[in-house]
């Protein structure tokens, strides 16, 4: 009988439980239709297929980003260095291309096998050395930031042919009617490959979190990582590979960035690492490990980029921009403790 | 073993077993009085109509079942939770008690089982913990060592207290917490599974002082599964069943026995269930020489189909240090494990799981089980291989039906499979964790104080699945603190002292003094006089 009053009991708590998770996923999209719906009445331009487009490539870099951000802090870790990174994988494709005459495809593999390897390096000296995440991915965002500037004389490295601009700046289903005076009329300024590539990412991301027995370790790891040793886990494997894809994706950030300004700067992409915890953070992913989803981080993203977009187009200022985005967040995660507080 | 015939009054009678002692009519000489305290959560009744009092100078016992109510009923007496009805009496006045902050200010103090101490400040700083003696802006760090010396002077326990509490061990927590206690004036402490982890000298240590507690007139709530220790130190009992009040008796006039069957609601006969495997001379698993530098040395063992094979001794002894070894979770120095025949070579819990060994550790929540993770992602854990095809997805129908499987084969009580593991019961835990080695087919099972924590129901259940595995020729070896379970359940007993085996004995020619002789490491000499005598 004993037994049965605490089934009932628990019963009750797992409900609740997960009528709080629908109100935290509906938390987190309706206030992003709120974001929507409010811009789009204090500016015209706000809601056009145009801006529309605008948001998703500005958000492309946050949500890759943010991707591999939300599968390392999954596992308990943080990952500080993908903005430098993704400029020095900006840097090295770029150097490749203008002075090892490499075929453009072959140097954005090259810049983005970059973020990878400083990835690799990240998940060694977390697993091997057993630095916390948090020191070992501070000392590679100098390292490479560092690197960066080192290689390109802190130049930007310019003259890259416009070749090196289709992946960041070329869309699929562009539709252009040349008129009869001769300019071009847009029609439907297609997905930019970008975006395309940023779904691609999330799908396939979100596949391998859900349902494939690696997803599966990844969030057994971050539960407690003793329990999934002692289960047989190769836990430094995990850990190390969510590492080597956030660098990874980083890398790839970085050669969709460099290629859309079609000059590789070795400055970009600083404090890029915070918008994408940021975004893991409001999609609902737990710093101590073992809870969140990409779909989360995806709304995380677009939240954020829709503030940023929705603020210009209203004529706020960058600097109170900045306010209103931090306050986002202390509000977001605030909430998220308020329901997982008993 | 304990066949004490079963005093029918408990399940018979219920509540009217209520000793005159137990409810007098007046409230002098009480402490702390409950009456009629009810407790609802959304959908749940915690509490009913519960009666509870504490007299100055006793130690007064509250038993029942995991659920049973007790932690709530606690809560309500330290102000976490508020009462939806009753009246709580303390020195003659009625209290509202609506935060720890205040029954602690009343006097009332509570020590929790997982110890609340700051393992990075030292002993005089965690009994001071934001009431520090001040000069001006500064801790007066004399007075507050001088202060600290006092209180734990008055336990008599030789705790230095400048020294940090991380290298404590958890008797000497405890002993910080009650000084804790003691120097915000408690004239009630409330204490949790107090020796659920210590060693029988240190749980001798707790009692000395509880005693001398009880002597200065501190009122003592005693909460604790371990029946047979209470004999020592308690004077009265109060049994809770499915959040209803059951009984109190003086303990003196009434048996483990008659407790336990007012616990349960039925009588208990069996404590352990009759072994139904027979070993067999065919060796499974055995150990040679292992050694491990500063933990264990030349440690050597067999164990044979069918048979439970004891691993017991005190704490730090080397028990679970032997099995973690084995099990490839901590290095091995030297030394060979062979398994049906084969020499085993194992560096990780990987190779050990792959070659069949399994060991369920006595931490559950720390290594067991990933807590937040739903029941079937807990089960199918270990062998993610089997539910998931060539490409390392994850067959959900195959990963669901597994989970059903167990959870019928185990009878595990859990509303769903989705339902998150913290929210069930430690039986039930245990059962999950009995259930993910299970599927994983191992064949030698390393059981690590399996029943720690786990209501005397759930226990029995325990106990009935290592039987039947050893039946069905897994070997089974049992690391246990609690010799009676060590004497019930095992054929052989493999006894440990400072990392070294004393003594391996036939389970049903030996009795808990001639182990507890092992285990101090005085086995040999009266095995010699022993030889002399006959």
């Amino acid at each position: 009988m004993a037994e049965i009053t605490e089934v009932s009991k628990q019963k009750s708590v797992s409900l609740s439980d997960r009528q709080k998770d629908v109100i935290q996923k509906f938390a987190a999209l309706g206030s992003l239709f709120v974001l929507i719906s409010v811009f789009s009445f204090t500016s015209s331009a706000f809601f056009t297929i145009d801006n529309g487009m605008t948001v998703a490539l500005q958000v492309t870099s946050i949500a890759l980003l943010g991707i591999g951000a939300t599968c390392v802090i999954i596992t308990g870790g943080i990952d500080l260095s993908v903005g430098s990174v993704l400029a020095l994988s900006g840097v090295v494709a770029a150097l490749a291309v203008k002075d090892y005459g490499t075929p453009i495809w072959l140097g954005m593999i090259i810049g983005i096998l970059t973020g990878s390897l400083c990835g690799w390096i990240n998940g060694f000296v977390v697993t091997r050395l057993r630095l916390p995440p948090f020191i070992a991915t501070l000392g590679m965002m100098l390292i490479a930031r560092g690197v960066a500037l080192q290689i390109t004389g802190a130049r930007a490295v310019s003259g890259l042919g416009e070749s090196f601009g289709e992946l960041g700046n070329g869309s699929f289903l562009r539709v252009v009617n040349i008129g009869d005076d001769g300019f071009p009329t847009v029609i439907f300024p297609g997905i930019p490959y970008p975006v395309i590539l940023m779904v691609v990412i999330a799908v396939a991301v979100s596949f391998m979190l859900n349902r494939s027995v690696l997803g599966r370790h990844i969030y057994a790891v971050g539960s407690n990582p003793d329990a999934a040793r002692l289960s047989g886990v190769n836990v430094s494997r995990i850990v190390s590979f969510t590492y080597v894809l956030s660098g990874t994706l980083a890398g790839l950030t970085g050669c969709v960035l460099m290629s859309r300004l079609v000059t590789a700067q070795p400055n970009e992409g600083v404090m890029y690492e915070l918008d994408a915890i940021a975004s893991a953070v409001i999609g609902g992913t737990s710093l101590i490990g073992g809870v969140g989803t990409i779909s989360g981080t995806a709304i995380g993203a677009f939240v954020i980029g829709i503030l940023r977009n929705g603020l210009n187009m209203n004529g706020v200022s960058a600097f109170t921009q900045q306010i209103i985005i931090g306050l986002v967040i202390l509000v977001t995660v605030w909430i998220d403790q308020l329901r997982n507080r008993r | 073993m304990e066949s004490r015939p079963v005093e029918p009054r408990g399940s018979v009678l219920g509540v009217a077993t209520t000793s005159t002692s137990g409810l007098p009519a007046s409230n002098a000489g009480f402490l702390l009085r409950l009456d009629n305290i009810s407790k609802e959560f959304p959908g749940v009744r915690a509490l009913s109509n519960v009666h509870f009092d504490l007299r100055p100078g006793e130690v007064h016992a509250v038993c029942g079942e995991n659920g049973a109510g007790k932690s709530t009923l606690m809560k309500i007496i330290s102000g976490v939770y508020q009462p939806s009805g009753g009246t709580i009496v303390y020195k003659g006045e009625e209290r509202h008690f609506s935060s720890t902050r205040e029954s602690e200010a009343a006097g009332i103090a509570i020590i929790h089982q997982e110890l609340n101490l700051v393992p990075h400040l030292s002993v005089a700083e965690n009994i001071y913990l934001a009431r520090e003696p001040r000069r001006g802006f500064l801790v007066d760090r004399k007075k507050l060592r001088a202060d600290a010396k006092r209180c734990l002077d008055r336990l008599g326990v030789d705790i230095n207290p400048a020294a940090p509490v991380r290298g404590l061990s958890v008797a000497q927590c405890q002993m910080v917490e009650i000084a804790k206690a003691l120097s915000l004036d408690a004239e009630v402490l409330i204490m949790d599974e107090p020796t659920s982890s210590l060693t029988e000298q240190e749980t001798r240590l707790l009692f000395k002082v509880i005693r001398d507690l009880k002597a200065s007139g501190v009122g003592i709530v005693y909460i604790s599964h371990r029946l047979d220790e209470m004999a020592e130190i308690v004077d009265r009992v109060t049994v809770l069943r499915d959040g209803r009040y059951i009984a109190t008796d003086d303990f003196g006039a009434t048996s483990i026995d008659a407790i336990v069957s007012k616990m349960v609601g039925r009588s208990l006969e069996e404590k352990f269930p009759d072994r139904t495997s027979v070993p067999s001379d065919e060796i499974i698993l055995s150990a040679e020489g292992l050694s491990r530098a500063g933990v264990f040395r030349d440690v050597s063992f067999t164990l044979r189909r069918g048979e439970i094979l004891g691993f017991a001794g005190l704490m730090g002894a080397g028990r679970t240090e032997v099995a973690r070894a084995i099990f490839g979770a901590d290095p091995l120095d030297a030394g060979t494990v062979t398994l049906h025949g084969q020499t085993l070579s194992i560096t990780s819990p990987r190779d050990a799981i792959a070659a069949g060994i399994a060991y369920l550790s006595e931490d559950r929540k720390a290594q067991g089980l990933a807590i937040k993770m739903p029941v079937d992602v807990n089960m199918t854990l270990a062998n993610m291989e089997a539910v998931s095809n060539g490409f390392g997805l994850i067959d959900f129908g195959k990963h669901a039906r597994i989970a059903k499987e167990y959870i019928d084969l185990l009878n595990i009580r859990t509303p769903s499979i989705k339902q998150p593991v913290r929210l069930l019961s430690g039986g039930n835990q245990q059962k999950i964790i009995i259930g993910k080695w299970l599927f994983r087919k191992s064949k030698v099972l390393f059981f690590d104080e399996p029943t720690r924590g786990i209501d005397v129901g759930a226990k029995l259940a325990i106990y009935r699945i290592m039987d039947e595995l050893a039946a069905e020729g897994i070997g089974v070896v049992l690391i246990s603190s609690e010799l009676p379970e060590i004497l019930g359940m095992t054929d052989r007993v493999a006894v440990f002292h400072q990392g070294r085996i004393t003594g391996v004995l036939e389970t049903k020619k030996t009795d808990q003094e001639e182990i507890m002789r092992y285990a101090s490491g005085y086995g040999r000499r009266n095995e010699e006089r022993h030889g002399r005598d006959h």
